[in-house]
């Protein structure tokens, strides 16, 4: 009796005791409700896409990975929450957030436990907290702008600018960084109009703009402004260029704006039109997924799933110290990696970088004008 | 007070106390989380239920608490005395706030307040120098007491508690007082509060300020609790949702805020598997709990208990009234 009950004592704790062995945990902490769920859903979307690829070709080490989706509201508060969840769970390293005020609070606790954490955000101040375990998907704002600039000033010959920018942090970052960049360049700026996070109604700001008599606008303000911005442009026949990051010719404004995106131009980190065949492979599987066009949060969640691989068997175990401490640094040639889509590289500061692309939208596509190098 | 209240309310110090024994940071954070907003909620309550003003700045106040405390702290004075502070500009700006608004009441004063916790967020995100803007403040320590730090989430959870409990048992104190009485005599019928003696104008002022006060502390709390603000944690958004604890929980009793900020903060939790849904299904659960029951939970509860007692029977014979 009691050589039975040792049998089934052991029969149930290896049971119970095995999917727990067989895999590695990750936390996907992102916006899926509140301000950020645009962005959120696409980077949770490009996260899952990347490990479900993952574990169909063998998982990292031979382990399948099991990633559990965390929702921070879009409030720091409750994303604190979430990234305490994600540790407790056991996770060995986290993906998210997209928007930089949870970032910057996930990055506190993720610190705390030594975990390495893949942040969607561009925000300058993440990668200058002297944090060891935060690494970006895409490169901040601050590399961004002065590319960008130097387009306009070189290619477009701008002399003029108005600026229309998010009062938020996002928007300041960019903000800040383009007024420098525009004094480097000598542009003048001849009109400074700040914005709101979710206005509706754009229409003042558009006849200030027009009033302003600039031979160029920068624009930057999150993407479900942006699209409601170019409708207003388009409606009161703006006709100088409008011109952005990421946030103002994303995929998402293209859809929402629709007909008025077309003629906006911007930089862009990351685009599913790049001529990448890598690229174009992974936007086709994306929409046959999840029957929408990926924009570049989608694209920087794919690439941090990979990029946590390929650093995982570079180091040969889960480890997540050695992990952060191997990413500082680093290079992952596309070659090497190809789930990075492109080559990228990591400083010490976890700030990283990569080739870039100058767009326009033309028929709603991003139409690649110029490709950027790296900075 | 009842023996069996006392029993209870020992009980439930008890498993306060227990709570978060043997749980995960997450399941210690979230109850931390809870108790803060417990407090808020209950200063509300003490504004809404009890007074029967309807605040819509209790974020604003905590967000004045919230930042006084970080600047504080981060420039090395004790959590103590910046709370101390926070509690008192609460209370003042309560006061200043208050004195003018409450020329007007109940939805009008909604707009008074929904305007001053609109300024309060501009103001909070504009001062750049000041208050960090929209890029927050980030890093605020957490206290330590008597050699005893607070950094860890366990001991955190215990410094909470022993703040919450003594604001339960100060706003408990000030319902049993005079002033306690005169604001439940306000809310019931104004005109005979007057009547008898008692200044509305004065009393409706306390009680706002009293409860701002509240939301002050709170703040206070939040600010090492997350060791991050910004303009954004204490906008409109914030303010509507702790009105929310205090209607779901029940307002105008005692343990109604606590019971909706308990809702408020883990109903998203538990329906978080109905994914893209939980938010419909959350509102809907919270329209039809007011239609049914408008005094909130604890409301509910009392209806429902009274439909399972046994009722007073009226004696038959005395059905014809008593003849000599």
């Amino acid at each position: 009796m009691i050589n039975k009950l040792v049998y089934a004592t052991a029969l149930v704790t290896t049971l119970a005791a095995a999917p727990a062995m067989a895999e590695l945990k990750v936390g996907s902490i992102v916006e899926l409700s509140g301000p950020g769920a645009a962005a959120g859903t696409n980077f949770r979307d490009g996260v899952k896409m990347g490990f479900e690829e993952i574990n169909d070709a063998g998982g990292v080490l031979n382990e399948q990975i099991a990633v559990t989706e965390y929702d921070s509201q879009t409030d720091p508060q409750v994303s604190r929450a979430m990234v305490q969840k994600a540790i407790d769970d056991g996770v060995y390293a986290i993906m998210g957030t997209v928007f930089s005020s949870s970032t910057v609070v996930n990055m506190l606790v993720a610190r705390q436990a030594g975990i390495p954490q893949f942040t969607g955000s561009e925000a300058p101040s993440i990668t200058s907290m002297n944090n060891p375990y935060i690494f970006r998907t895409a490169f901040g704002s601050q590399k961004g702008v002065p590319k960008m600039a130097k387009y306009m000033a070189d290619e477009m010959k701008v002399k003029k600018v108005a600026i229309v920018w998010a009062n938020t942090e996002f928007g300041k970052g960019g903000h800040t960084s383009f007024l420098k960049e525009a004094e480097n360049h000598g542009f003048e700026i001849v009109a400074d109009i700040p914005t709101e996070q979710a206005q509706s109604d754009f229409s003042a700001d558009i006849v200030k703009l027009k009033g302003a008599q600039a031979d160029a606008a920068f624009v930057y303000v999150t993407e479900e402004e942006s699209a409601r911005f170019l409708r207003e442009a388009r409606k009161q026949g703006v006709t100088i260029p409008l011109v952005g990051e990421t946030t103002l010719i994303g995929h998402k404004v293209i859809e929402l704006a629709g007909e008025a995106a077309n003629g906006a131009m911007g930089h862009v980190g990351l685009t599913p039109d790049a001529n990448i065949p890598a690229m174009t492979e992974m936007v086709e599987k994306f929409k046959a997924k999840f029957n929408y066009t990926p924009d570049h949060n989608a694209i920087k969640g794919y690439t941090a799933a990979y990029a946590l691989k390929c650093v995982t068997e570079m180091v040969g175990e889960p480890d997540s110290q050695a992990i952060a401490e191997k990413m500082h640094g680093l290079t992952l040639k596309a070659a090497d990696c190809p789930g990075v889509l492109m080559d990228v590289s990591w400083d010490e500061t976890g700030e990283m970088s990569r080739e870039s692309f100058f767009v326009q939208v033309e028929n709603g596509k991003q139409v690649v004008k110029a490709v950027l190098p790296p900075n | 007070m009842t023996r069996s209240r006392i029993t209870l309310l020992a009980l439930a110090i008890a498993a306060l106390v227990v709570a978060p024994l043997g749980q995960g940071n997450y399941i210690i954070y979230t109850l931390c989380s809870w108790l803060v907003f417990s407090i808020a909620a209950m200063g509300l309550n003490l504004t809404l239920g009890y007074a029967g003003q309807v605040s819509l700045a209790q974020a604003g106040f905590m967000g004045i608490g919230a930042y006084i405390t970080a600047l504080m702290t981060l420039n090395g004075v004790h959590w103590s005395l910046a709370a101390f502070i926070s509690i008192v500009s609460s209370f003042a700006v309560g006061l200043a706030l208050g004195y003018p608004a409450l020329r007007v009441q109940h939805h009008f004063l909604a707009f008074v307040t929904l305007a001053f916790n609109t300024l309060l967020f501009l103001v909070l995100r504009n001062e750049e120098e000041i208050t960090g803007g929209s890029f927050g403040l980030v890093g605020m320590p957490r206290p330590s007491f008597f050699g005893i730090s607070t950094d860890g989430n366990l001991p955190f959870y215990y410094f909470s508690l022993v703040c919450f409990l003594l604001s339960t048992g100060v706003l408990w104190w000030i319902l049993r007082s005079p002033w306690g009485r005169a604001f439940k005599a306000l809310r019931e019928n104004p005109i005979r509060a007057e009547s008898l003696g008692l200044k509305i104008r004065r009393q409706t002022l306390l009680a706002f300020a009293i409860g701002s006060a509240f939301g002050g502390l709170a703040g206070a709390m939040q600010t090492p609790l997350v060791q991050f603000i910004e303009p954004g944690s204490f906008a409109l958004i914030h303010s509507l949702k702790i009105l929310l604890m205090v209607v779901v929980g029940g307002s105008g009793f005692f343990f109604g805020p606590m019971l909706g900020a308990a809702v408020v903060i883990l109903l998203p939790e538990l329906l978080r598997f109905t994914e893209g849904y939980y938010l419909i299904i959350y509102a809907a659960l919270v329209i039809v709990l007011m239609v049914y029951s408008p005094n909130g939970l604890i409301g509910l509860g009392q209806k429902l208990l009274e439909k399972v007692r046994p009722k007073h029977e009226a004696r038959h014979d005395l059905k014809q009234g008593v003849s000599l």
